[in-house]
């Protein structure tokens, strides 16, 4: 997957402005910056939610708004923010919900057993039968991921997977993060706020900032003092924690 | 995935279906001289007829828009037809006379409601859709705002009235099943069926659509070109509704939150059988005990408001996220 010159203005304000990378091959990519730097928007363009103005994304071999809709939901999943469901749905039926691109409404035999391992998968056997709005956030979040698993793509899009978790929800989050790409070997691309998620768990790392990518590279590449400071305009120190980059700011 | 919870569904659904036959023969028999019993029913099966089809679109219609705008207190008449209905009839009263063709021909009268009906909530929603970029809650403020639109010009209008033409327009104002004839039952089936036809891809694609517009997309569906055509049809299905029977659709909010409070699930096929059927069930019995009970004192209209109005807010005490 290839984005080149990407372009997107709101009311005459560029947000997006020439932003061009190339997603690597089984990794995971963290899209980090500061709030309003455009990293959001990109996602959602990426993920064919949000209209561009100018740019190519190309996945593949073809521009993404040329694919049918229904063949690339086979190949990218995405994961929003918003997932507020009003209706009385099972974590089972929203999991079944991931077949849907594959065998329409009518679930096949071989639907169910991937269900029933992406509900395995997410540890979710016990509560499959519960409904959606009487779960927690982080288990609602992982019903959604189970969700994402059935679905079976190659490219998972998450945008700010660990909004809304507290610490041992989100550490979660991630270490599942990590296995979806170590495991199951999709590439994962993901939107996040905490800097140190980024640093930890992913391969590579993007940084945005005034719509512009201010950096792309391996974590060690990015995470160093000069360009976190000059991204976030605060004080940043880097720490090594298990040979990883880890960053304090004050 | 046929769960232990969509088997009991199925159950629930054939008891309802068979107390839909039940209401709809105690409305046929009861109290029928069997002297006159041909004479019975030529009046009273188009009567049943025109409940049943009511019942299935306010009751189809109630359950797709709910999940269009994703909250389960709406119901189509914030979409304005109930008031344009008031208006079209009020007009037609003050500028050709009660005594005109226009009003006083059922025929007439139907077609003339529904294709005003028709093409105002094709070009207006159609419009506003392009307008608003897909977004749903702005057409429904829309919407809002425009029954208070027809409704103020619809006052204005019965103010200046003749006292006389006021009497005989008020009712055809509020919801009855006298009067029909079979032309307008048949013609009313055919636009349901032209409808349904046309739809029946996006009906298909409701369960998905329920899950937002992201997810949606992210599962491969148009989102907003099903919704667009879904709500136009929702409009043109109330639109079928109010023509035949009066202003009634308000029935939909109890019908489709008793149908989701009874069934508990997101299936759509299962909501709208129950919805449809509650409405049956609701619009049959009611005549029956209209008709009997109150020999015609009380319109039905009456029971359902009250009814609807309590039933509302219950649901808005009892519901603590809305």
């Amino acid at each position: 997957m290839k984005v080149t010159e990407l372009t997107k203005q709101y009311d005459g304000k560029t947000v997006v402005d020439s932003v061009s990378f190339e997603i690597p091959k089984g990794k995971v990519l963290s899209l980090i910056g500061p709030n309003g730097a455009g990293k959001s928007t990109v996602m959602g363009i990426i993920s064919r939610l949000i209209a561009r103005d100018a740019g190519l994304v190309d996945f593949e071999g073809q521009d993404i708004s040329r694919w049918k809709s229904k063949e690339l939901s086979k190949r990218l999943a995405i994961l929003t923010q918003s997932n507020q469901i009003q209706m009385k749905l099972t974590v089972r039926e929203l999991v079944a919900f991931g077949r849907f691109p594959y065998s329409g409404g009518r679930i096949t035999a071989e639907d169910e057993a991937i269900i029933d391992q992406a509900i395995t998968y997410m540890e979710l056997d016990e509560m499959q039968d519960r409904f959606i709005d009487e779960l927690s956030g982080g288990q609602r979040q992982r019903a959604m991921i189970a969700m994402v698993i059935a679905q079976d793509t190659e490219f998972v899009l998450l945008d700010e997977p660990t909004n809304n978790l507290d610490i041992y929800h989100a550490t979660n989050m991630m270490k599942i993060v990590r296995r979806l790409c170590d495991e199951l070997g999709k590439t994962v691309i993901l939107v996040l706020h905490e800097i140190n998620y980024a640093a930890f768990y992913s391969d590579y790392i993007c940084a945005f900032a005034d719509g512009k990518i201010a950096k792309f590279g391996t974590v060690k590449e990015v995470m160093t003092r000069q360009t976190l400071s000059q991204i976030y305009k605060v004080d940043f120190e880097i720490m090594e924690i298990e040979g990883k980059p880890l960053s304090i700011y004050y | 995935m046929r769960t232990a919870a969509h088997r009991a569904n199925a159950r629930k659904l054939i008891l309802m279906a068979a107390l839909v036959l039940l209401a709809a023969a105690a409305y046929l028999l009861v109290e029928v001289n069997p002297k006159y019993f041909s004479y019975a029913m030529s009046l009273r099966i188009p009567k049943l007829i025109v409940m049943l089809i009511a019942a299935f679109s306010i009751g189809g219609a109630s359950i797709v828009f709910q999940s269009i705008i994703n909250n389960t207190i709406v119901t189509p008449c914030l979409l304005g037809m109930n008031s344009l209905y008031t208006l079209i009839h009020t007009a037609v009263v003050f500028v050709a006379g009660s005594g005109s063709i226009l009003a006083a021909n059922a025929n007439v009268s139907f077609a003339v409601d529904l294709v005003i009906m028709g093409v105002a909530a094709t070009l207006i929603y159609g419009y506003l859709f392009q307008k608003t970029n897909h977004n749903v809650l702005y057409v429904l403020l829309i919407g809002t705002v425009l029954t208070s639109f027809f409704g103020s010009i619809q006052s204005t209008l019965t103010r200046v009235m003749d006292p006389n033409e006021y009497d005989t327009l008020l009712t055809t104002l509020v919801a009855s099943f006298s009067n029909v004839n079979s032309e307008i039952i048949l013609f009313s089936l055919a636009v349901l069926a032209v409808l349904i036809f046309a739809l029946r891809r996006d009906l298909a694609l409701l369960d998905v659509l329920t899950l937002g517009k992201a997810q949606a997309t992210n599962l491969g569906v148009d989102y907003d070109r099903s919704i667009r055509r879904l709500l136009l049809g929702v409009t043109l299905a109330i639109a079928v509704a109010t023509a035949m029977v009066g202003p009634i659709s308000f029935m939909g909010l109890i019908i489709a939150n008793l149908s989701r409070q009874l069934l508990k699930t997101y299936r759509h096929s299962q909501l709208i059988l129950g919805s449809v059927f509650f409405g049956m069930i609701i619009l049959v019995a009611g005549q029956l005990i209209v008709e009997h009970v109150y020999s015609y004192a009380i319109p039905i209209s009456v029971f359902i408001t009250v009814g609807g109005g309590i039933y509302f807010l219950y649901l808005l005490l009892t519901k603590r996220r809305v």
